[in-house]
């Protein structure tokens, strides 16, 4: 059955260049179809061209420039691409981020708490809203199963080495813990830090990495293995 | 070649077959030139990370294209920054337009940076990669009946913008 005159005009505003032979068949049969299709064919190309925007001059060779980085290091970004990325996110905690270059992802965690890791503990309350939770994982690709969720008593976006992430506050049997996810950072797996009374441990995930932060007292192997188990990604590393 | 020459070089032929096409992309999906370029720096970025696991060459459009998606969900969408002044940004092959032409082609511009991000989103994959319906489907995860109802629609808006603000003069309009 051939289309009529309302199918063809929908057809060739939905793709005006389709060389389909039914569409090429309706065209033909008769001079309104073929005026349609004439003007929905000059329309597009005022549309190509006006989409024809140059790229900055220096683009290109900025871009050729990123291979030369290491591949395995995953944590930087090169400064001046963050510099300009924190023109537009513009929060403190990324301003605090400008004024820091880490050696590792060790220094990074001890920086990162002695600038606010007390701070954001003293906001922790009350258990998190689950919807509160998932709406800032589900930005990071992530999630936390119910068995972390459940003990989350503060979140917020944070800037790490590489991205956006994620400062948790957990509540533990032996009181608050801090824990800090970055999606894009790739951490040595066990590794502990002591710094002000304080330890770290780092933990490595299917994507990205997390501390576990708290007083020395602290045990934290059956938190590790939680937040092993429980901070899952839907990131496919693209 | 060393595996690192063959990956640089690998690269660098995506960043020369794609990279304007892409900030083609970023320009008219978030219509500021600057965020624009972090874009699609970022997104090379990542694929520089990712490259290994782009086994097929022929899907690294789509790759791309969904890095640069994501990064912009990911990073931006929060965060909706101001357009671009389009008088600032370079404009290709525009030296032989007569002024009506130039007039056209402005009123075209904004009404794509008025579209609603549904339609607009579709329109710039097939407008500026050229994609088929069918690919804007997979890409967009929506089925094709719905992508080419957007494609429709979008051309009609733009149309029916770019009659009003013609017709009352509307050209200089600031966003």
């Amino acid at each position: 059955m051939s289309m009529n005159f309302s199918e063809f005009k929908k057809l060739i505003g939905a793709d005006p260049l389709n060389r389909d032979a039914e569409t090429l068949r309706a065209r033909l049969s008769s001079p309104e179809f073929e005026a349609a299709a004439t003007e929905a064919e000059e329309f597009e190309e005022k549309l190509q061209a006006a989409v024809l925007v140059s790229p900055p001059d220096d683009l290109l060779n900025q871009i050729k420039g990123i291979s030369q980085q290491p591949v395995q290091r995953r944590s930087w970004v090169p400064l001046a691409l963050a510099a300009s990325l924190l023109v537009f996110v513009g929060a403190a905690g990324l301003v605090w981020k400008q004024s820091h270059q880490w050696d590792s992802v060790e220094d990074y965690v001890v920086d990162h708490y002695s600038h606010d890791g007390n701070a954001v503990l003293a906001k922790a309350g009350e258990k998190s809203p689950d919807q509160a939770i998932a709406k800032i994982l589900t930005q990071l690709d992530a999630r936390a199963t119910e068995q972390l969720a459940g003990l989350i008593t503060f979140i917020k976006f944070c800037p790490t080495p590489d991205g956006r992430g994620a400062h948790m506050v957990v509540s533990t049997d032996q009181g608050p813990v801090t824990i800090i996810y970055m999606p894009e950072v790739q951490a040595l797996d066990g590794e502990e830090v002591r710094f002000d009374q304080m330890h770290a441990s780092l933990v490595n995930l299917e994507h990205g990495s997390a501390a576990i932060i708290g007083n020395q007292s602290q045990n934290f192997d059956r938190l590790v293995v939680m937040v092993r188990n429980s901070l899952k990604t839907g990131l496919v590393d693209a | 070649m060393t595996n690192d020459t063959e990956r640089t070089h690998r690269f660098n032929e995506l960043a020369e077959a794609y990279s304007t096409d892409l900030y083609r992309y970023a320009m008219w999906k978030c219509g500021n030139d600057a965020l624009a370029k972090d874009l699609v720096q970022e997104t090379f970025l990542r694929a520089w990370r990712a490259l290994d696991s782009l086994k097929d060459v022929k899907a690294a459009k789509s790759w791309l294209i969904t890095i640069l998606r994501r990064e912009y969900a990911r990073t931006f969408e929060r965060k909706v920054p101001p357009f671009t002044d389009l008088d600032k940004v370079t404009v290709e092959d525009n030296d032989e337009l007569k002024p009506d032409e130039r007039t056209e082609r402005d009123l075209l511009r904004k009404g794509i940076l008025k579209l609603d991000s549904k339609y607009r989103d579709p329109l710039l994959l097939q407008v500026v990669f050229g994609h088929s319906c069918a690919e804007i489907s997979e890409q967009l995860g929506i089925s094709k009946s719905a992508v080419m109802t957007q494609l429709f629609r979008a051309r009609e808006k733009l149309k029916t913008q770019m009659q009003k603000d013609g017709v009352t003069g509307n050209v200089h309009e600031l966003f």
